[in-house]
């Protein structure tokens, strides 16, 4: 770990935020936002122990972090006032914090203070700050920056030491051999620095991309026949931006080939990266990777030169969320950043969301090639910060609040409490399934921002496509338009009109207020809306009567039936409700032949009121003779039995249709009587 | 004996779209067959001589094209880079065309290298066109420059540098042989004479000029640009006549119909305009697929070609109207038959009696006049203009309720059927509710028995509910009307007092 506490950031992986572990115990992981905060989160509870908000967070955001060694920190620890005082206990303390920024200014924080330590400006870089580096023994502070420069700063004057021209291009990055005497620094070339001299020792060509990040693997060569110089035959990794492939570089005697001797393959662009150092020959080298995609992959292998092929992870993890009910699919958790515990067989891993990540310790299991952890995040939403501890103040949240996370490309979606589930099953079915490939990631990014940009057209692009529309007379594209149903998208559309355009827009309704009601109701709240947005404008035409003439005069005879529709309406409604409820009564009486009580009464009571407007019919055509016989005998039987009256009533019916059938036959008889005097009336 | 009165059908204007006689010239046309080019299709040019072939330029390759070939006939490839502007000569023997590398090549029409290769621009050369005499040619290039070529010996005779962007469009006067036409994105179109050397005539388009047409006369010049059509008067020293906006992308491309009557324009918003040329109004419009780069008429209007950007040629072809005369025709008898004893003039002491002229009766007039008046209903309930005359009819005699009644579960809902199709109509409404209310009041005490008709009903309270609230709608715009339109009286002078004493009654009216 102690190498690869500070180094670990990738300042030009726009996806990387600059995040890192303190040396040694890990206590603390701190990473600075893009919102400009830097955070510093207890690692064992997964707390948040300290917020910093730079004085200036907004113009120079950070662009790396990376923690002081412990030694360091104890020699210098500022909360003491002997300050420069040597070795005053607690060695353990981490403390100093170095960020750079996007300016070029570098800020040292106390974390044991909570506040600014100083500040590393003068004489130092006028651009982004890349990497940062500090030397574990001197108390020498190593930065590099995009004006091409690698400076030397002296942490207690806060002064420069040296500054040279480190490359013809950006420095990206920086790491310091484990002895101390050499400095790798990584721009268009890899370079090896003799730090002493400030000469270049060996160049490593073979990146085609900025490399982002830069680490010794090994602090002693493979073989130890040789007597060792302190830096030949050692390994260091090297990751560059927009690669998948990690290289694997040997410092060699001066005439050998200066290519990677090795490379570890990901799925995607390594974000960070951290590895455990191996200190002899036989104890493998461990390295977790993690990818833009939100995976870690491990790595476990003996470095011993030359290998030609890629290496594939031994160990892939995932995080994801347990799918809510069966149809929804989990949803990744990115994994933010990994660090190896001091034990190497433990693994600290960060996911969530950069603002409220969560830490947790996974014990390593490399015999699996595949490890899907199945955590519901939205858990951690609730606060558990103490106040106690920082000034920071969270809000309370209840259960049934919404959560939006921002997310980061690949994780986009947002991410709702999900009521918990039955881990196991989703667990299963995770890890069951093959991860998702870059491929049908990237396609499944695609629909969404796709349909995502969709929506925001449609808002926008309304008034144009309708003025389009209106001016090429284009059917298509105007019912497009008109026929939305948002009356807030007819409102805004109807507002960022043009105005020469109203008139012919008030035109085009016109045609279409003629149709079936169904559409015509819609073309109204168009006409609506255009009355009431642009009734000043309206009102300064001078031909505003003669123009709307014709849509009021179409209105004013449409709405002329209105009464008579109304009571049509009426009578529709009465007949609807009464009868058809009642037959279906009937029928669903019929079918059941039940005989509940309930049921009865009420069949009782509509019978009663149907039979007295049949009885108005037939009485009106007072045709058969029977029917007062009829008559008696069910007013007669109305104290009986309700079953008998029922059945009754079916043979009423059929008889009255029988009437009716009858009845009318003998109007249309009676009709061509009727006809011709009428005819000789009006002639 | 009095005569039965036919039942005197109500006339309604018909609403929708008018058919004129273009909109029936104009889709007059096949289904249109599509071909892929190479490319995006630049330039289409018909040969002015029979057989009427037709050259597109796409990409890198020009494809000459029969009338009713799919397939090529002819390749000219022999190009480096893309190929522009292939136009035939008038007598559709030699063909010219531009080159991405600045090149201007002439081919024979039966050949297959370039005749002549005339080098000079240092641009890409996007226009060329033959000049009237047949014997030079024009060409126009982004280097700014405007050159004269002659053909026999292959030299450059003139070198134009007025422009002071890309030359984009041109085209030859077709009567004399010395004037031509150039557009260029500095947004002017401009007329060089070949006998001075400098343009006699510039007109500001106001927009890169993409395609300059030239009337055959030459009086007339029309220029397209940005989303504008602009017609000039030349003879009056180019002066504007109309200024055309009828495209909401830019326009790429014009044409004139054959007879000269009709102005079509092509355009990126994938329509193609047809213009009348007398009162310069839209008469037709074409949809095509993706954008419109470059169109041409064949010779009587018989082909419409449409090259596009995403490189599909469409082409149409007129349909023939041969067919329709092939069919027989039925013998009638002649003319004589039906004036016979017509002109029999009367002698003195004659009696002339007139026989009534038979009064031929529609089917529906025969039933209603022999009072079979439910079958005359449902006889035209499939034309509601007559329909609503005969129920109005019917009203009127008196015994629309027994027409209406004594109908089974199918006729019921035949009527149903049609108030549901047409209540919501306003020319019929008022006749049609009167006919709905009675409906409703026969068959009220069978309601419940038939599920079909029980649904009709059920369908049309929906569409009366709909209509209601429609029209409820309306009355509050219309109120919002009133409103604007009292502004309006208040400024002419009028007292808003009477108006709104106009105004008001009207609507309770209609409310209560």
């Amino acid at each position: 770990m102690a190498a690869g506490g500070g180094g670990s950031c990738d300042p030009l992986a726009p996806a990387g935020v600059p995040c890192a572990f303190s040396p040694h115990s890990q206590a603390y992981f701190a990473l600075a936002s893009t919102d400009g905060h830097l955070r510093v989160w207890e690692t064992a509870n997964n707390r948040l122990h300290q917020e910093y908000v730079p004085s200036a967070h907004l113009s120079g955001t950070c662009t790396c972090l990376a923690w002081a060694p412990a030694r360091l920190q104890a020699k210098e620890s500022p909360q003491r006032k002997k300050r420069k005082s040597e070795a005053v206990g607690m060695s353990n303390q981490t403390d100093l914090l170095a960020l750079g920024t996007a300016v070029g200014s570098i800020l040292l924080y106390s974390t044991v203070k909570g506040e600014l330590h100083s500040k590393l400006i003068s004489g130092g870089h006028d651009n982004r700050v890349n990497c940062i580096q500090w030397h574990q023994d001197s108390g020498c502070l190593y930065s590099c920056s995009d004006d091409k420069h690698i400076v030397e700063w002296n942490v207690q004057t806060c002064k420069v030491k040296c500054k040279w021209k480190g490359d013809n291009s950006s420095v990206s990055s920086l790491c310091i051999s484990p002895d101390g005497k050499m400095l790798l620094s990584a721009g268009r070339t890899i370079k090896l620095w003799v730090l002493e001299t400030k000469e270049v020792y060996r160049h490593f060509t073979g990146h085609a991309t900025p490399v982002s990040s830069l680490m010794f693997t090994t602090i002693r060569p493979p073989n130890e026949s040789q007597p060792f110089d302190g830096i030949t035959g050692l390994y260091f990794l090297s990751g560059a931006v927009h690669d998948r492939l990690l290289n694997v570089w040997q410092v060699r005697s001066e005439n050998k080939e200066k290519s990677a001797v090795m490379s570890f393959t990901v799925t995607d662009e390594p974000v960070y990266i951290d590895l455990t150092l191996s200190e002899n020959k036989e104890e493998p080298v461990k390295l977790a990777v993690v990818c833009r995609d939100g995976q870690v992959h491990l790595f476990e292998h003996i470095l011993n030169g030359y290998c030609k092929k890629p290496l594939t992870s031994n160990c892939t993890i995932q995080i994801a969320t347990p799918g809510k009910g069966k149809k929804s699919t989990p949803k990744p958790i990115p994994i933010l950043a990994a660090g190896f515990c001091s034990d190497k067989m433990s693994l600290l891993l960060v996911y969530g969301s950069w603002f409220q990540p969560t830490i947790e310790r996974v014990a390593l299991n490399s015999r699996e090639p595949h490890m899907c952890l199945v955590r519901d995040i939205s858990n951690c939403w609730a606060p558990k910060v103490e106040t106690a501890i920082t000034k920071v103040r969270t809000p309370v949240m209840n259960s049934e609040a919404k959560v939006l996370v921002p997310g980061i490309p690949g994780h986009h979606a947002a991410i709702k409490p999900a009521p918990p589930q039955t881990e196991q099953v989703e667990s299963k079915r995770k890890s069951g399934g093959n991860e998702v490939s870059i491929e049908e990631r990237l396609g499944a990014m695609d629909i969404d921002t796709h349909k995502k940009g969709k929506e925001d057209l449609q808002t926008n692009s309304f008034p144009v496509l309708l003025t389009q529309g209106l001016e090429s007379n284009d059917f298509e594209m105007l019912n497009k338009v008109l026929q939305t149903r948002n009356v807030n998208l007819i409102k805004k559309t109807v507002l960022r009109m043009p105005l020469h355009t109203i008139i012919p827009l008030l035109q085009e309704l016109t045609k279409r207020l003629q149709g079936h009601p169904n559409s015509a109701v819609l073309m109204v709240q168009w006409l609506k809306c255009v009355l009431t947005v642009h009734a000043s404008y309206l009102s300064t035409l001078p031909d505003l009567v003669p123009q709307l003439g014709t849509l009021y005069q179409l209105m004013e005879s449409r709405v002329k039936t209105f009464q008579k529709l109304s009571h049509l309406h009426g009578k529709l409604i009465l007949l609807i409700t009464q009868y058809f409820i009642f037959f279906q009564v009937t029928a669903s009486e019929k079918t059941k032949g039940a005989t509940s009580p309930g049921q009865k009464a009420k069949l009782v009571y509509e019978e009663e009121s149907s039979e007295e407007e049949s009885d108005d019919e037939i009485a009106d055509k007072d045709s058969e003779d029977n029917w007062d016989e009829d008559e008696e005998e069910s007013e007669s039987e109305k104290d009986e039995d309700v079953e008998e009256e029922d059945e009754d009533a079916e043979g009423k019916d059929e008889e009255n249709g029988e009437d009716r059938d009858t009845a009318s036959e003998k109007e249309l008889n009676g009709d061509s009587d009727l006809d011709p005097e009428n005819e000789s009336e009006e002639e | 004996m009095a005569g039965y009165k036919p039942v005197a059908i109500q006339t309604y204007p018909i609403l929708g779209e008018k058919i004129t006689q273009d909109t029936l010239y104009w889709n007059n046309y096949k289904t249109p067959v599509q071909i892929k080019e190479f490319g995006a299709v630049s330039k289409v040019d018909f040969s002015p001589q029979p057989p009427y072939n037709y050259a597109v330029t796409a990409s890198s390759r020009i494809h000459i094209y029969g009338r009713y070939s799919q397939e090529p006939i002819k390749t000219f490839s022999r190009f480096k880079d893309t190929a522009y502007c292939a136009t035939f000569r008038q007598d559709g023997r030699l063909l010219v065309a531009g080159s991405e590398d600045g090149g201007v090549q002439l081919f024979d029409i039966s050949g297959r290298a370039p005749l002549r290769q005339f080098e000079g621009h240092t641009k890409a050369v996007h226009t060329v066109d033959f000049t009237a005499d047949k014997y030079h040619v024009v060409s126009g290039a982004d280097d700014y420059t405007v050159k004269l070529w002659d053909i026999p010996n292959s030299k450059e005779i003139l070198t134009f540098k007025e422009h002071s962007d890309y030359v984009r469009c041109g085209c030859a006067s077709k009567l004399n042989p010395d004037l031509f036409i150039t557009g260029s994105y500095d947004h002017t179109v401009k007329m060089f004479d070949a006998r001075t050397s400098e343009s006699v005539l510039s007109v500001e388009h106001g927009q890169p000029v993409e395609s300059v047409l030239l009337f055959p006369s030459g009086g007339l010049l029309v220029s397209a640009g940005g989303r504008y059509v602009k017609v000039w008067d030349m003879l009056k020293g180019g002066q504007l006549l109309v200024s055309l906006k009828n495209h909401h992308k830019t326009v790429t491309c014009l044409c004139l119909s054959s007879s000269g009557q009709r102005l079509l324009s092509g355009s990126l918003d994938r329509k193609v305009k047809v213009y009348s040329t007398t009162s310069y109004k839209v008469v037709h419009s074409f949809d095509y697929a993706a954008s419109i780069l470059s169109l041409a008429l064949a010779h009587e209007d018989e082909t419409i070609v449409v090259g596009m950007t995403n490189g599909i040629l469409s082409v149409k072809h007129r349909k023939s109207e041969a067919k329709k005369e092939s069919l027989p025709r039925r013998r009638r008898p002649a003319y004589r038959t039906f004036i016979k004893g017509k002109n029999y003039m009367k002698q003195r002491d004659d009696i002339l009696i007139n026989r009534p002229a038979k009064k031929h009766l529609e089917l529906y007039d025969r039933d209603l006049k022999h009072f079979r008046i439910s079958k005359a209903l449902d006889r035209v309930l499939d034309t509601p203009e007559i329909t609503v005359s005969i129920i109005k009819e019917l009203n009127r005699r008196g015994v629309l309720a027994n027409a209406l009644a004594g109908r089974d579960e199918k006729e019921i809902s035949h009527v149903l059927n049609f108030l549901i199709r047409n209540l919501s109509q306003p020319r019929f409404a008022p006749v049609l509710i009167n006919a709905a209310e009675i409906i409703i009041d026969i068959y009220l005490p069978v309601i419940g028995q038939s599920p079909v008709v029980d649904k009709k009903f059920l369908l049309l309270q929906g569409l009366v509910e709909k209509e209601i609230d429609y029209q409820r709608e309306l009355l509050e715009t219309l109120g919002m009307m009133d409103m604007l339109f009292a502004t309006m009286r208040r400024k002419e002078g009028t007292s808003v007092l009477e108006h709104t004493s106009d105004g008001f009654p009207e609507n309770k009216k209609i409310e209560s």
